[in-house]
C-alpha cells in the first residue's frame, strides 16, 4: 500500500493495481517457502511459520495472562462471520467453544482452529486519487491514515515476542495521520495468520492492556452483533488466505456497503461503519502495516 | 508524509477460492486483476501501476510469477512495476 501511495504521490501513476494470487493449497509452493525459511534452529525441532508464532504465543502466555481461553473467542467469533459469507471456505462449518477446545494440537499452544487456512485463489484492488475516484461508480472509500513499522530481521533476534510488535508504532502513525482516536473505529480487519496475532495486534494498538485480552474478547465482542466487529469475512482463519489483501479488501467492501448477509449495519445488528482499521504483518511479527479507511 | 484522504480504493477483484488443483498462481493473479479493473469501471489501459503483493517460489510445474509476467498476460504495459517482498 505504501508503495502504491508513493507511486501515486510522485505522479508516476494514476491507477495502481495491487495483485495477489497463489496456488498455495494445491501446489507445493508453500512447503518450498517454509523449507527456505528453515535455519539452524531446525535441529532443535523449530521450523516454519507456525512454530515461530507458537513460540511467540507461548512467551505471551508466560508474560501476560493469555492462552486458549482468550483465543477461542477469536476463532469462534470469526467463524460466526464466515458462516454469513458464502465465499468463505468455512461457510458451512460451525465452530463452538467446545469444538475449538477439543480440536487436536497442531503445534502447542495452538490447536487446529488457531491456525489460518491455506487457500488457492487471488485478490486484487485498485488505488487512485480521490479526485479520480469521485468519477467512478462505487461509494468513496479513502485511505485516512497509514503507518508501517518493521522492528527486527528475524525471530531469533527479536525482543518483542510478547509485544510490542510493529503494530504499536505503525498504529500510532496511522492514527496520527487520520487525526482520530481508537474509539472512532467502527470495526477492524486484522491480519490473522493465527488467533494470537489478532490479540497481540489489538493489544499493541491499545484496545486493552496486556492481560486484558481475555475480558475484552469475552461476550461476543468481535462477533455479529458485537461492539467491535473483527474480521467480518471470516478472515484468514475462516474465509481464505490471501495474506493482507483478505483484511484490506474486506474493509473496503464493508465501507462500500457491498457485503450482503455479513454487511455491518442493521443486517448484523452492528453500527453501519464509517471508519475501519485494517492491518497486515509479515514474517513472525517482524513487519507491520496499519491502514485506516473511511467512507466519505 | 501526510496523505490523509488523498487516495481511495476504487475496485476489488475476487476469484474462486479454496481447493482448486487445476489452477495456477498466474491464473489467480490475472482473474483477480481483471475483476478489479472491471469492478472499478476502468479499462485495462487505465492501469499504469502494477504491484504484485508477496512472492513465493513457484509450485512444481508452474512458472515463477513476476509483475512483468502478469502485465504481459493482462495486455498492459504500466509505467511502474513492483514486486513486494515475500
Amino acid at each position: 500500500m505504501l508503495h502504491a501511495v508513493g507511486a501515486l504521490e510522485s505522479g508516476a501513476c494514476k491507477y495502481v493495481l495491487i495483485s495477489y494470487g497463489h496456488s498455495a493449497r494445491s501446489g507445493d509452493s508453500m512447503l518450498r517457502m517454509l523449507s527456505d525459511m528453515t535455519g539452524d534452529e531446525a535441529i532443535y525441532g523449530h521450523f516454519g511459520a507456525a512454530g515461530g508464532y507458537a513460540l511467540a504465543a507461548r512467551r505471551a502466555m508466560h508474560e501476560f495472562n493469555t492462552g486458549p481461553d482468550s483465543w477461542k473467542h477469536i476463532a469462534v467469533g470469526q467463524r460466526a462471520w464466515a458462516n454469513l459469507n458464502p465465499q468463505a471456505m468455512m461457510y458451512d462449518s460451525r465452530l463452538t467453544d467446545e469444538g475449538y477446545m477439543t480440536a487436536k494440537w497442531l503445534i502447542e499452544p495452538f490447536r487446529l482452529f488457531d491456525n489460518c487456512l491455506i487457500s488457492d485463489g487471488g485478490r486484487a484492488c485498485i488505488i487512485t486519487s480521490v479526485e479520480r475516484a469521485r468519477d467512478l461508480k462505487h461509494p468513496l472509500v479513502t485511505i485516512m491514515g497509514l503507518g508501517q513499522h518493521n522492528p527486527s530481521g528475524d525471530l531469533q533476534k527479536a525482543d518483542y515476542l510478547a509485544g510490542p510488535t510493529g503494530a504499536r508504532i505503525a498504529g500510532e502513525a496511522a492514527f496520527s495521520m487520520a487525526g482520530i482516536a481508537r474509539d472512532d473505529i467502527d470495526a477492524c480487519q486484522i491480519y490473522d495468520c493465527f488467533t494470537y496475532t489478532v490479540e497481540i495486534t489489538l493489544q499493541d494498538y491499545g484496545y486493552f492492556e496486556p492481560s486484558g485480552g481475555k475480558d475484552w474478547f469475552m461476550g461476543g465482542t468481535i462477533e455479529p452483533g458485537g461492539r467491535m466487529p473483527v474480521n467480518t469475512s471470516g478472515g484468514l482463519l475462516s474465509e481464505a488466505y490471501h495474506m493482507g489483501l483478505t483484511p484490506l479488501t474486506e474493509g473496503v467492501m464493508q465501507l462500500m456497503g457491498r457485503c450482503g448477509p455479513r454487511q455491518l449495519g442493521p443486517e448484523t445488528n452492528t453500527k453501519t461503519p464509517e471508519i475501519m482499521l485494517c492491518s497486515d504483518n509479515g514474517g513472525i511479527l517482524q513487519t507491520h502495516a496499519c491502514y485506516i479507511l473511511r467512507r466519505i | 508524509m501526510n496523505v490523509k484522504d488523498k487516495y481511495a480504493i476504487v475496485g476489488v477483484g475476487y476469484t474462486p477460492q479454496g481447493k482448486l488443483p487445476e489452477r495456477t498462481t498466474l491464473s489467480f493473479h490475472l482473474e483477480a486483476c481483471a475483476n478489479a479493473i472491471k469492478d472499478a469501471g476502468l479499462s485495462r489501459e487505465d492501469v499504469d501501476g502494477l504491484i504484485c503483493y508477496r512472492h513465493f517460489p513457484p509450485s512444481t510445474g508452474e512458472q515463477d510469477v513476476s509483475p512483468y509476467l502478469v502485465a504481459q498476460h493482462l495486455g498492459i504495459s504500466p509505467a511502474y512495476l513492483f514486486q513486494d517482498a515475500n
